[in-house]
């Protein structure tokens, strides 16, 4: 059993009056008092005490209380019946409070409400200008003719407020441009054109996407003459992202098939190949560590631009690049600079 | 009729009787429970008017919500809880802890050392004596009430009221191990200065 100091049996005097200590500590305690007597007296102290609390009457209450008590309740029962409720718990609650529901709910309700009528009601007519009035003002004239029933908005609210109009007119109403509001467009100046994506001019020789039957650049710039206003593409008034917001990527990918027996030290020929035509390695990836050697890895790799033809022979030698993944030799990858290009050489086990 | 925890409490009648809207039934609960609401609050308050206004609010909060009381602790429990909570707002509001309380000089030396309160029995029987002497009383009451507000409320419901410490915890919304360290320390404090007397 642990030896208890001073200190840490008066900490447990209370628990162990309490018979709250368990069985081996309050045995502790009880071996540690036998041989202490500054303990026991303190446990003894604390004990009567206690047992002055306990034995501690109460006082009497005084005659009023009772009288106060009984005058408050009476008061508040008949400030509830006056409310017309029932006497008892509830009644004597304030107004407010007797509703389950509390105040913020009803405060919620309300908003939710006001956003609907808000949202159900007409939008503001837009009041035209004064250059366009007195074309609005014939248009209401020529309506007139048409339509015995003024309609002071010229845009229908509702199913329910046309049938009417419907009804006297005897056949569908039916809305021009004059019954609009005469609020001006907005419309794309006259050098707006719609934005297509910038293609890169097309080598001479080449088809490009003409070949596919598309229109080229140039072409797809100019309207057709005579078409229908509909079949010329829709207008896009919106700019487009800015470049300098996106990435500029550059490089191209090689796909490298090598030899199984080859595999292994790929990456550093390939890196090497590129140190010597006076490249530089901008990253090996080897896959996740702990990967197979015939795991597929990448070599990214930036060359001046002189250099790409013999790379690209290098790695010929190295290992096989397929037809389809053999770039010409006129289409250079972008580098990171001018006057460099950049390569991904991924290899491959084949 | 009940037991002071709470545990084990037959239906209270009278409680019963005020549901059943009974006229007198409450008044009946105010006179059977105001000695102990009242010393609660006054032991809590020693402004006795503050004390009288404190138990009058506990029993004009107890006609409100009566018909919502469950049964699961004894009236007297629920009422002594609505005590404390009263006591211990208006102790917060008027931020009388200061006001209310003035420290009580520590024993110079060790806790061994100083005076100490002697035990029941040793030279005289003294305390015995002062127990049924109306003047231990308010030299009781008079050291409660130089316990800081937090832990007297404590030491009245465990030791003169007979809550159990799962009963304060639960109340003081503490865990039990708060209680029982801070109620040590407060026994320990009135201990302390019950010595003298001793």
């Amino acid at each position: 059993m642990d030896m208890m100091d001073c200190t840490q049996a008066r900490d447990r005097l209370s628990e162990y009056q309490d018979g709250a200590l368990d069985a081996v500590a309050a045995e502790a305690l009880a071996v540690h008092m036998r041989g202490c007597g500054e303990c026991a007296g303190c446990a003894g102290s604390l004990l009567a005490v206690r047992e002055l609390l306990r034995g501690l009457p109460p006082d009497p209450a005084p005659p009023e209380l009772l009288a106060r008590v009984l005058a408050a309740v009476e008061a508040e029962d008949r400030d509830a019946r006056a409310d017309g409720a029932p006497g008892g718990a509830d009644a004597t609650r304030p107004f407010l409070s007797r509703f389950r529901i509390p105040l913020e709910a009803a405060a919620a309700v309300l908003l939710f409400a006001s956003i609907y009528w808000y949202q159900r009601a007409e939008p503001p007519m837009i009041r035209p200008p004064s250059s366009t009035m007195a074309a609005k003002e014939e248009a209401t004239k020529a309506r007139a003719g048409r339509s015995p029933a003024p309609v002071s908005r010229p845009v229908p609210k509702t199913a329910k407020e046309e049938a009417p109009v419907a009804a006297t007119t005897g056949k569908a109403r039916t809305w021009t441009a004059g019954d609009l509001p005469a609020a001006p467009a907005i419309r794309a100046s006259s050098d707006s054109e719609r934005i297509v994506p910038v293609a890169p001019p097309a080598e001479p020789g080449t088809k490009g996407d003409t070949a596919a039957g598309a229109p080229a650049f140039e072409e797809r710039r100019r309207p057709v003459a005579g078409g229908s206003p509909d079949s010329l593409p829709p207008r896009v008034f919106a700019a487009p992202p800015s470049r300098l917001f996106r990435p500029l990527p550059y490089g191209r990918e090689i796909m490298l098939n090598v030899a199984p027996e080859d595999r292994g030290g790929a990456e550093e020929r390939i890196a090497a190949a590129a140190l010597r035509l006076g490249g530089i390695v901008e990253r090996i990836e080897r896959g996740p560590p702990g990967a197979a050697p015939s795991a597929a890895g990448t070599v990214r790799v930036i060359l001046p631009e002189s250099a790409a033809t013999r790379f690209l022979e290098e790695m010929d030698r190295i290992g096989t690049i397929p037809p389809e993944g053999k770039p010409a030799a006129t289409d250079l990858p972008a580098g990171p600079r001018p006057g460099t290009v950049a390569y991904a050489v991924r290899i491959r086990v084949r | 009729m009940e037991t002071p925890g709470g545990k084990g409490h037959p239906v209270d009648l009278l409680v019963e009787a005020f549901r059943q809207g009974k006229p007198g039934a409450f008044e009946a609960i105010v006179r059977a429970h105001q000695g102990r609401v009242y010393s609660f609050c006054a032991r809590m308050l020693p402004d006795r008017e503050d004390a009288l206004d404190a138990a009058q609010e506990v029993f004009l909060s107890a006609w409100r919500n009566l018909k919502g009381f469950r049964g699961e602790a004894a009236l007297s429990t629920w009422l002594l809880r609505i005590a404390a909570n009263r006591c211990l707002n208006r102790i917060r509001r008027r931020k009388s802890l200061s006001e209310h309380e003035a420290p009580w000089p520590e024993p110079a030396g060790e806790e061994g050392e100083g005076p100490i309160f002697q035990p029941v029995g040793s030279k005289v029987d003294y305390p015995d004596r002062i127990a049924e002497n109306r003047e231990m009383g308010e030299i009781l009451a008079e050291a409660l009430s130089r316990l800081d507000p937090g832990s007297r409320w404590m030491v009245l419901l465990s030791d003169v009221e007979g809550f159990s410490y799962e009963e304060i915890a639960a109340l003081a919304e503490v865990p039990v191990g708060t209680v029982k360290s801070r109620l040590h320390r407060a026994r320990m404090a009135l201990r302390r200065m019950l010595s003298p007397v001793a």
